[in-house]
């Protein structure tokens, strides 16, 4: 079930609501009912792995409760290795077993599996409860409390990645509270902010570029073709904070106020800006739970540490690579950002301030053609496309690259989508809920077409 | 983002929710009325303001109003090695009215559910003419499909159509309705007659044979789960009279004589020529054969797609069958 799907919007959603309308006004079964609709949401794609989930959860659960009861850090440290483990399974084994079979030129083992849907998601949950308990920072919860924190469903399956700090105390509280109107006038703004970003911006990029790099993929990008395939970078860009603005505008339909993802990032000046307004959930579990505890911890002598500190750096982007996808040039893109990221943290140290608009357009340029690596789906078919850029589009392509000149705009000169929703809802305007009415049957209509396209996240 | 409110602005604040449920629902009713006032698709399920004429241009959905058109007693059926034959043609060598429903990229699945359209809309059919090219011949009763096709548009039911209808796709093609009634456009073909050679393809020059021997293996099974399901459809409709009609490929890619898919192409006919025969004005034409016409590429657009001489020599072939069944010619 998609969040732009009609089973999600006409069905799901508004039983779930009526449901949970039902529920509110008893405090014991708003954690229990919550959890249960977001276990049917998860095993609409395939109810298997609900099994997977339920596991997860109770195993991660009798960890904690354990490591509680005894103070052994093993409990803690054996339940982050079996995740990983098993994110490791499901994600990376055929990846190894490639790379294996290459290096020692013989077949080796192929897995038939599916990647659970959010697995990576549910994995740093647990990851971030587990290691903020073992620091003394994360108190005991429930078990319905810490299952509702893992499946919630509006986040677990492509995030935000909600810290427990930042939701736990908002689970089981009273939706339909005083001034409920207000919260509720919030929620479906973002959900229809969030559609449009998704319908209207990143699909009609998608049916633009995927035939480019599917071209890529089977030899050179001709007669200026290759220059469209830049825009991937605004396709993701609004296909994920689209895909995040529905999960929170629908977090406060159920009273959860989730956390904001994007900031305007392609309106940043320099790229360590840039890395705190994208994907800022999986950026703060990445600083916080890999770069810090990289950086910090001692090895070798003092004079190196600044060596180690860049390290760490790119070794941290390099891993945010590989968590994308089992594929080297998920790596090789994040080692490029890893590598840019130490030459600007230099550059700021010791080199001579840049005007901003001059910092904007290299960010800028540098995030759109690493975009490229990220999406191309091999070395060639990136190289593909860089060769292609030697050739300047012409004018009439140019014409049906629209959709790519508007994303653009959007990306480098709006606001941040949580910045547009306040300003929409300020003030209890009925204009403004009478427009954002007939756009969202206007993106019903879009969406009727049923070609809509996946958010690309999904597969992370 | 601060979320508390006053009580005075809840209230305003359920205005506002207020408002943006009744637009939207305002705005879905307006779109609902307008698509069963119009009927986008000319399907027949509604339309109550009676626009005329056929305003689409893909058969794919164009021939849901094509195939309910009581000026039309007879139709052609198939894919595009159906296309070229003319409907006026064939209305003048039989004195029927000929209407072409063939779309291009269907198989047997898409068919039949032409055919049952046809068929549901005149209760009394003259002639059904049905291109069975090897796609008929296939052996997974799934009866798989090759690109996208509308099954809901030729579905019996208001609801199933209705609920499609509120797509982008339906109301731009409600937009060209409107466009049609108004005058502003101007109809697409009713007889559904197409001519591919227009699309200015260069000459056709045919692949070299290849050079290993044919593969003669036995044919393991002869079913056709696809000519089965003809079989049925043709069972309930006795009274109306069927051509089918094994369309011409250029003679030097037919399957090698003694090889398996030569033996299976045999077997396959064999099953279409059974179910016609015996039955009234009724035959099955076999123009997948090694001929002067055939052999010459000047005949052909590509391997599979003849040009107009051809055709006009397949329209007389099958005008023939209609008027004395299979006591007549049954190739070229």
């Amino acid at each position: 079930m998609l969040f732009n799907d009609y089973a999600f919007l006409l069905v799901f959603l508004p039983a779930s609501l009526v449901i949970y309308r039902f529920a509110d006004p008893h405090p014991q079964w708003r954690i229990g009912v919550l959890v249960i609709l977001s276990f049917v949401f998860y095993s609409y794609w395939n109810p298997l792995f609900i099994i997977l989930l339920a596991l997860s959860i109770t195993v991660n659960w009798l960890a904690a409760r354990g490591y509680l009861a005894t103070k052994r850090g093993g409990f803690i440290t054996g339940s982050i290795v079996a995740n990983l483990a098993v994110l490791g399974f499901f994600k990376y084994a055929n990846f190894v077993s490639d790379n294996l079979a290459y290096l020692f030129e013989r077949p080796l083992w192929h897995f038939n599996i599916a990647l659970p849907l959010g697995i990576s998601f549910f994995t740093f949950h647990h990851i971030m409860y587990l290691v903020d308990l073992r620091r003394g920072k994360a108190p005991d919860y429930s078990l319905g409390r810490y299952a509702l924190y893992i499946s919630f469903f509006p986040q677990s399956i492509a995030g935000p990645l909600a810290r427990w700090s930042e939701v736990m105390h908002q689970f089981g509280r009273q939706a339909y509270a005083p001034g409920w109107q207000r919260q509720f006038a919030v929620g479906v703004t973002f959900i229809v902010i969030g559609l449009i970003e998704k319908t209207w911006l990143a699909d009609p990029l998608g049916r633009l570029l995927d035939p480019i790099y599917a071209q890529a993929i089977h030899g050179p990008v001709t007669n200026g073709n290759s220059w469209p395939a830049l825009g991937f970078a605004f396709q993701v860009l609004f296909d994920f904070a689209g895909y995040c603005d529905v999960a929170i505008g629908v977090g406060l339909l159920f009273g959860v106020q989730l956390p904001y993802n994007f900031n305007a990032p392609l309106r940043s000046t320099n790229l360590q800006d840039f890395w705190q307004r994208w994907h800022i959930t999986l950026m703060t579990f990445l600083r916080d739970y890999v770069f810090m505890p990289l950086s910090n911890v001692k090895i070798g002598r003092k004079r190196y540490r600044l060596v180690q500190h860049f390290s760490a750096m790119l070794l941290t982007m390099a891993l945010c690579g590989l968590w994308h996808g089992a594929s080297w040039t998920f790596v090789l893109w994040g080692a490029l950002h890893g590598c840019a990221l130490v030459i600007v943290s230099l550059w700021r140290r010791y080199g001579p301030r840049l005007p901003a608009l001059l910092g904007w357009a290299l960010t800028a340029i540098f995030v759109l053609l690493t975009c490229v690596i990220f999406r191309a789906g091999s070395l060639e078919a990136a190289m593909n496309i860089y060769r292609g850029l030697a050739e300047l589009p012409d004018l009439e392509r140019s014409l049906r690259s629209a959709p790519i000149i508007i994303a653009a705009l959007c990306a480098f000169l709006l606001p941040a989508s949580q910045d547009i929703v306040a300003g929409l809802t300020e003030r209890p305007k009925t204009a403004i809920a009478a427009v954002l009415g007939l756009a969202a049957v206007a993106i019903l209509v879009e969406l009727g077409d049923r070609d809509a396209y996946e958010f690309v996240y999904f597969q992370f | 983002m601060n979320l508390s409110t006053s009580s005075s602005d809840s209230q305003a604040w359920g205005r506002w929710l207020a408002t943006f449920l009744c637009m939207a629902a305002l705005g879905a009713c307006m779109i609902f009325a307008l698509v069963i006032l119009v009927d986008p698709y000319d399907s027949g399920h509604f339309g109550f303001i009676g626009i005329k004429g056929i305003s689409d241009e893909s058969p794919r959905t164009a021939n849901a109003s094509r195939g309910r058109d009581p000026q039309f007693s007879a139709a052609v059926f198939g894919n595009s090695t159906g296309q070229l034959l003319k409907p006026t043609e064939l209305s003048q060598a039989t004195g029927l009215r000929f209407v072409q429903l063939t779309i291009p990229g269907t198989g047997p699945r898409e068919q039949i559910v032409l055919l049952r359209w046809f068929v549901r809309h005149h209760a009394r059919a003259d002639a059904l003419v049905i291109v069975t090219d090897p796609v008929w011949c296939i052996d997974d009763p799934a009866l798989p499909i090759f690109n996208p096709f509308p099954f809901w548009l030729y579905s019996d039911s208001p609801i199933e159509y209705l609920g499609q209808l509120f797509s982008s796709r339906a109301l731009g093609r409600l937009v060209r309705r409107v466009e049609l009634g108004l005058g502003l456009r101007t109809p697409s073909a009713p007889d559904g007659y197409w001519n591919y050679e227009l699309l200015g393809h260069g000459e056709f020059r045919p692949a070299p044979p290849p050079n290993e021997p044919a593969d003669t293996a036995a044919v393991a099974e002869t079913q056709f789960p696809a000519i089965e399901q003809l079989a049925g459809f043709i069972a309930n409709v006795p009274n109306i009279p069927v051509v089918l009609v094994m369309p011409p490929m250029i003679a030097s890619d037919l399957p090698r004589p003694g090889g398996r898919a030569a033996a299976r192409l045999a077997a396959c006919k064999g099953a279409l020529a059974r179910l016609v025969a015996g039955r009234p004005h009724s035959n099955f034409l076999d123009f997948r054969v090694d001929d002067p016409l055939t052999r010459d590429q000047k005949n052909f657009l590509d391997a599979g797609h003849y040009r107009a001489p051809v055709a006009r020599r397949m329209e007389q072939r099958i005008a023939e069958s209609l008027r004395v069944g299979n006591a007549g010619p049954t190739t070229f």
